[in-house]
């Protein structure tokens, strides 16, 4: 009986590996093969192995500074990261007692979750217009500024335009996963809190925040490989410019494949990137799993 | 003191909606708006004459019908089939017992869910060109269902782990085969799950862009996003048009939104790996 289920268990999964094998591992392993040919779609039968060439090309690439790429990531997966999270928390605790049309409120405050990054870019594109945005115009009702500005055209406005639009985006998601875990946060606690002649504030850091904690480590961490990985914004409200002012190592790759053609820079992209990711995910794994004890 | 609380609570709620709500009514305000009102400045909040021509034109010049039934087919179907396939995988991997094989599929599904979809682009396109498989609204679908088996196992999995073993076996001394007992008696309880595990697919394909826009080229086989990516990337955008275009994209998945929000809630913070 025990031996038969068996057989049976890894027959019915034999779909989903042969699917993730052909669509996944093994593109993946040929993305690797591929940063080390020359490989554009101008010539796709001529493909030689050319060693390292590619890493050096992107190294060194005279139209963008790959140090520049590299800090562009950082900030933008530092700062979009902070104030998704610090938003998302605030929404998080001000919906968790229950109060009339929660529900019709939360499916109307978390609903960006659901739309195409993409799309949410061009939406925000428009708003950040340097001629007729709507930002421009409350900006100008105000009397904070003179005269339009044009936040995607000036290398100094446009990171901090794409990063407001990723944090409107991501909020959600944060309040989403910390209101389900301040939901678990047993009652009996904050009445022991309450009668002790704990504060609001003092409940929050000394028995709120302790016990999710392990959701708080978790969800930011992942969203971090998340948000590092999400192109769809910047792609859609700037392209990476002016002058490679958004460009981040994600959208580098996909303009080397959908403006330039070239397949092997942008899988030596990709390589760069894995190399990351993998080295991000040890330590997250490391940080996690050692600590989860102690809660 | 309580009152100013209450009243700083509600205004924040308040702003909250403000922001979460504005970029959405201002879109769809501009799509509109006539032609000439879009490049007015100061800005005008509410159009001096709602005029549905931006989607008359949107559906006229383009074949945006066309795309919109592309988009559609394909999530309904990947979605479909990303569920189906990953009920059983979901169901074998929470049921295994002997601890090494299951750990060692786990690992094979949460690889997958580190790697960015991006990241296939160009070795699918070289892999699915040598076959002659590009542009194929078939082969695209198979890629979405593949990109999303590993998230929708992983899913399901923890569905199906609370589900107390003993119910099969009843089931099973009662003479029902491993697959009837699943169909009849473990489907049936994980209902919520398996409509999580749907809307979770069918939100993530429809939005998907890179790979579309990697795969798909000739006009009849855009999806939606490829299709807005093609109107941006011609020279002069038609703001009017073009927010006709994205509030028709974000329709689908905010109805599914609305529909299956507790579902998908509940997938989110239940998978709590892709978000």
């Amino acid at each position: 009986m025990r031996e038969q289920s068996a057989r049976y268990f890894f027959l019915i999964m034999i779909p989903a590996f042969v699917l993730l094998t052909l669509f996944l591992y093994y593109p993946i392993i040929q993305g690797t093969v591929i940063a080390f040919q020359k490989y554009t779609l101008f010539d796709m039968t001529n493909t030689p192995f050319i060693g390292f060439d590619n890493f050096k090309a992107i190294f060194t690439d005279i139209n963008f500074n790959f140090g520049q790429i590299m800090l562009n990531t950082l900030i933008w997966v530092c700062v979009s990261l902070a104030l998704q999270f610090v938003l998302g928390f605030i929404l998080a605790l001000l919906m968790q007692k229950p109060f009339r049309g929660r529900g019709i409120y939360s499916s109307l405050v978390f609903y960006p979750w659901a739309l195409s990054g993409f799309a949410i870019g061009l939406v925000w594109a428009w708003i950040f217009n340097g001629q007729f945005g709507l930002v421009n115009d409350i900006l100008l009702r105000l009397g904070l500024i003179s005269n339009p500005v044009g936040f995607l055209s000036n290398p100094s406005y446009a990171m901090a335009s794409v990063i407001v639009a990723n944090i409107w985006y991501g909020v959600p998601f944060f309040a989403i996963m910390l209101l389900a875990a301040l939901q678990s946060v047993p009652a009996e606690l904050m009445e022991a809190g309450k009668i002790d002649g704990a504060g609001p504030l003092r409940r929050l850091f000394s028995i709120t925040i302790p016990y999710i904690k392990p959701t708080i480590i978790s969800t930011t961490l992942l969203r971090t490989m998340w948000i590092m990985n999400f192109p769809d914004i910047i792609y859609a409200m700037t392209g990476g410019g002016p002058s490679n002012s958004t460009n981040i190592l994600a959208t580098q790759m996909i303009n080397k494949i959908l403006k330039f053609y070239d397949y092997g820079q942008g899988s030596a992209f990709g390589v760069v990137i894995m190399v990351l990711l993998f080295t991000y995910a040890l330590l997250y794994l490391r940080l996690t799993s050692g600590k989860e004890e102690t809660f | 003191m309580k009152l100013l609380l209450r009243t700083l609570k509600v205004l924040l709620l308040g702003l909250f909606l403000v922001v979460a709500l504005g970029p959405l009514y201002w879109v769809i305000v501009t799509s509109l708006k006539g032609g000439q009102e879009i490049y007015t400045f100061p800005i005008r909040y509410w159009p001096s004459e709602v005029t549905f021509e931006n989607y008359k034109y949107l559906f006229r010049i383009s074949d945006f019908s066309i795309y919109f039934k592309n988009s559609l087919l394909i999530s309904l179907l990947a979605s479909a089939g990303a569920l189906l396939i990953s009920v059983f995988s979901g169901y074998a991997l929470s049921r295994i017992r002997s601890r090494r094989p299951k750990l060692i599929l786990l690992l094979g599904m949460y690889f997958t869910q580190i790697i960015p979809t991006y990241m296939l682009m160009s070795p699918l396109f070289i892999s699915l060109a040598k076959i002659g498989m590009t542009d194929s609204l078939i082969a695209i679908t198979f890629v979405y269902v593949s990109m999303m088996i590993a998230f929708s196992t992983i899913m399901a999995k923890s569905f199906f782990d609370r589900i107390p073993v003993a119910l099969e076996e009843v089931a099973m001394t009662d003479g029902c085969t491993r697959t009837q007992t699943i169909v009849k008696v473990v489907l049936p309880l994980t209902l919520p799950g398996l409509a999580a595990i749907f809307s979770f697919a069918f939100v993530n394909i429809w939005n998907e862009l890179f790979l579309a826009v990697m795969l798909l080229s000739s006009n009849h086989n855009m999806t939606v996003p490829v299709a807005l990516n093609s109107f941006i990337s011609k020279a002069g955008v038609n703001w009017g048009v073009l927010s006709a275009g994205i509030v028709v994209a974000l329709l689908p998945t905010m109805l599914v939104f609305a529909f299956a929000q507790r579902y998908i809630i509940m997938g989110l913070t239940e998978g709590a790996v892709k978000g």
